[in-house]
């Protein structure tokens, strides 16, 4: 009897790893931020005191803040329903039995390559590019489509449509990979099934593979929405790491960084900002799991009609 | 054998632990990933300090302290100055530093910016280095330098360069649009902010418009800045200096009348003026008459930048250097002992050494700090270490001897036989830093992005100001801000 107990326990030293790595390097850093984020904690001075929520109120009443919401959703939405929506065309284009594209595995790292990249060589290139006295500048005139050079660093809309489309440009891939990933694993023979009953492609599309990868979306979605609240590298990188021009690509995360790097070292006020974007991204994933839950019921009736 | 899971889960977790500490990735909880846990995380790559030696910490965000360290070993030998650079061009220096406050990775020797030696020196972070004053009066050390080490009449931080500021111009362009290159009578013609602007206009005239006065409207900022009566923090309270006002208006005038050429300061376009290569979206060339540059900016600024990278435009030879319209103080490097450090007189040596030593210097400023002369320490050294001569110190006694020789530099022929170390010598006495405040950097770079949306016209004056206050708000909760 002693030893069936025994036997139990094997299990937990296997998780142990898990549970305690997670403790120290994801639980404990959650429960400090948000302890944190009710005290004027900064790294200039030892002791912070609490301050209840007064970190909040300011944060609140601040336009700023706000602004950084909107651009952080803003951003996130204008690179991920096309990214979404090119990956989708792709990984249908690449998984089809009836396209046959050759050379996928090609295509499949030639989309994933620019993830590879470096944030920083990324934004440094574009700033270039794109600088008063750059190459874009010098084409665009050069070839008359432009009476004089334009500065665009300091056009809120050219640099936030850059930062859409690095993002869009960057993630694309990785998207692809996970939606084909999904598809293959939907049996062929339901597809040669449809066929035979004379379905289109799209029908295909709406009733076979875009009810079987929904596990595959939700997890697209919400990993898509996580890092999109957490955007920073690109729009920190591409101008000031202010948010510049006219706080146009300031993100959630770059105002905790400012708020972080500021003279003082302000960490108090920076793990308030670490707090809203937390509880808002918890919600809204929340809500997607909500929104995409399994309705098997319904779903055969309408089948059947 | 029943132990054999308990190892296993050890082995895993210690795997764990050392795939954290290698990834700078953060952990996947959304909101665990405030930086504060990431910089602190991550261990400055420093050299293995050598054995049967006292190990001195020093941390700066260039590599120049690196040669007096290099210097400080041969009088040391007994020491071992384990230096660690962390760049500050997007302010990790300061956040790592920041990050290791009292903790045990706190450096021994910090190196301090200009734009933030002042929060250092406020803060209690610091040691108490009032001792050394008699050594920097003995060396008639210019008095701004160490009152921006000194809080409530504590020194804490100690100063090797003074960086007054001045203007350098391009002699043929002068020649042809002034009549003259002579540094005296240039500075009759540029000797206020109307005459520069006055002057400006003539350039922009002669030449057609294909000579801009000025490279960008970040030249004007530390020559406003310095001039202010009211620092920006008055009784927890942020003021507006007349000064600033004067500046917002000059730098308006300039982009509205086409006199600055509209680069970004640090960027391309702003080194292209340097070597004459800037041209045009057009492929048009177009000059730049001047730069607003400190002491340290002339060898590490514009003597590197003035050839172009291919060999084919040189300016070399065709600069002179005169106060300009306003004196002016820009940067400078101050050292600091942590208060924490376990190694406090040595600490203090290293500073002392460094900052008010008469022979360490005067080898700094006159260039004997060759590569032969470092290798010769530590055979190690990079290629690139060796110290040219030409960076200002901040010493009279020692500014005084060595003046005459820079008569015939490789500096002086820079700027066409002019000594810029004279000129250097005769401003650095009347600049003064009694404004100075930890918050300086901050406010004055939360003013950058407004000030360009008013110079493009896309916000008002009002915006603009409302826009600067609610950034500097979002970096200073407790400012009282009218």
């Amino acid at each position: 009897m002693a030893s069936k107990v025994r036997k139990n326990y094997y299990g937990y030293f296997f998780v142990a790893p898990f549970i305690i790595g997670f403790l120290i390097f994801g639980l404990y850093p959650v429960y400090n931020t948000i302890a944190l984020s009710f005290t004027d904690t900064t790294l200039m001075k030892a002791h912070g005191s609490f301050i209840g929520l007064r970190n909040f109120e300011r944060l609140f009443a601040d336009s700023t803040f706000l602004t950084a919401i909107k651009n952080t959703w803003a951003l996130w939405l204008m690179n991920f329903i096309p990214q979404i929506g090119i990956a989708l065309l792709l990984s249908v284009w690449f998984t089809s039995t009836r396209l046959k594209i050759k050379g996928g595995g090609f295509w499949r790292m030639f989309f994933y390559l620019p993830n590879l990249m470096m944030p920083s060589a990324i934004a440094a290139l574009f700033f270039s590019l794109f600088s008063f006295y750059g190459p874009v500048n010098q084409f665009l005139v050069r070839a008359d489509l432009l009476p004089q050079a334009i500065d665009f660093i300091r056009s809120p809309s050219v640099m936030r449509g850059l930062v859409v489309f690095i993002q869009w440009w960057m993630w694309f891939g990785q998207t692809t990979i996970l939606l084909m990933a999904g598809m293959t694993s939907i049996s062929v023979a339901v597809y040669e099934a449809a066929t035979i009953d004379g379905a289109s492609m799209w029908q295909m599309f709406k009733y076979i593979t875009l009810p079987l990868i929904k596990p595959v979306m939700i997890y697209v979605l919400v990993t898509s929405l996580v890092g999109g609240m957490q955007m920073f590298d690109i729009p920190f990188l591409l101008t000031d790491g202010r948010g510049s021009p006219a706080n146009s690509i300031l993100t959630n995360n770059i105002l905790m960084y400012m708020k972080f790097r500021s003279s003082q070292g302000h960490i108090g006020a920076a793990s308030s900002v670490g707090v809203v974007v937390f509880i808002m991204t918890t919600f809204v994933a929340l809500l997607i799991f909500y929104l995409l839950r399994e309705k098997p019921v319904e779903k055969y009736k309408e089948i059947k009609q | 054998m029943k132990r054999l899971p308990i190892v296993f889960s050890i082995l895993l977790i210690a795997s764990m632990v050392l795939a954290a500490c290698s990834t700078a990735a953060p952990t996947k909880a959304p909101a665990a990933e405030v930086p504060t846990t990431a910089p602190a995380a991550e261990v400055p790559t420093a050299p293995p300090a050598a054995q049967g030696k006292t190990v001195l910490n020093v941390w700066s965000f260039t590599n120049e302290i690196q040669t007096m360290a290099i210097a400080f070993e041969k009088s040391h030998p007994d020491v071992d100055v384990v230096y660690t650079m962390i760049p500050m061009t997007n302010g990790e220096y300061q956040t790592k530093l920041m990050a290791t406050l009292g903790t045990k990775a706190v450096p021994d020797v910090v190196a301090l910016e200009a734009a933030f030696v002042k929060s250092y020196v406020e803060s209690d972070f610091l040691a108490d280095l009032s001792a050394m004053m008699p050594i920097a009066e003995e060396l008639k050390v210019y008095p701004f330098v160490y009152e921006v080490g000194t809080s409530d009449g504590v020194t804490k931080a100690y100063a090797y360069q003074a960086t007054p500021g001045a203007l350098f111009y391009r002699r043929s362009l002068a020649k042809e649009y002034f009549g003259t290159d002579d540094p005296v009578k240039m500075q009759e013609i540029l000797g206020d902010m109307d005459k520069y602007i006055a002057a400006a206009e003539v350039v922009k005239a002669k030449s057609g418009g294909n000579t801009y006065m000025v490279a960008s409207n970040g030249d004007f900022m530390n020559l406003f800045y310095a001039n202010r009566e009211q620092p920006w923090v008055v009784d927890d309270t942020l003021t507006v200096d007349p000064m600033v006002d004067k500046m917002v208006e000059t730098v308006k005038i300039f982009r509205d009348n086409g006199y600055e050429a509209k680069a970004t300061q640090w960027q391309e376009g702003w080194f292209a003026g340097m070597n004459d290569t800037l041209k045009d979206a057009a492929g048009n060339p177009k000059q730049i008459f001047s730069y607003f540059l400190p002491t340290w900016g002339l060898p590490y600024v514009l003597a590197p930048n003035a050839t172009s990278s291919d060999g084919a435009s040189t300016t070399v030879g065709d600069w002179a250097v005169i106060t300009g319209p306003l004196p002016y103080q820009w940067g400078g490097t101050w050292l600091g002992v942590m208060k924490d450090t376990a190694q406090m007189d040595l600490a203090k040596e290293f500073v002392r050494f460094c900052t008010l030593d008469e022979e360490n210097l005067t080898n700094w400023a006159t260039g004997v700090y060759t590569n032969e002369y470092l290798k010769a320490i530590d055979p190690a050294v990079p290629n690139d270490q060796y110290q040219a001569a030409g960076d200002f110190v901040g010493s009279q006694v020692v500014v005084e001897k060595i003046t005459a020789g820079f008569d015939d530099s490789e500096l002086s022929k820079f700027l066409g036989g002019q000594n810029s170390y004279g000129g250097f010598a005769a401003a650095a006495p009347t600049v003064n830093a009694r404004l100075m405040q930890g918050s300086d950097d901050a406010i004055q770079r939360a003013l950058n992005d407004p000030l360009n949306s008013y110079l493009e016209g896309t916000v008002t004056l009002a915006q603009m100001w409302a826009l600067w206050k609610d950034a500097v708000r979002n970096e200073f909760p407790d400012l009282i801000i009218p």
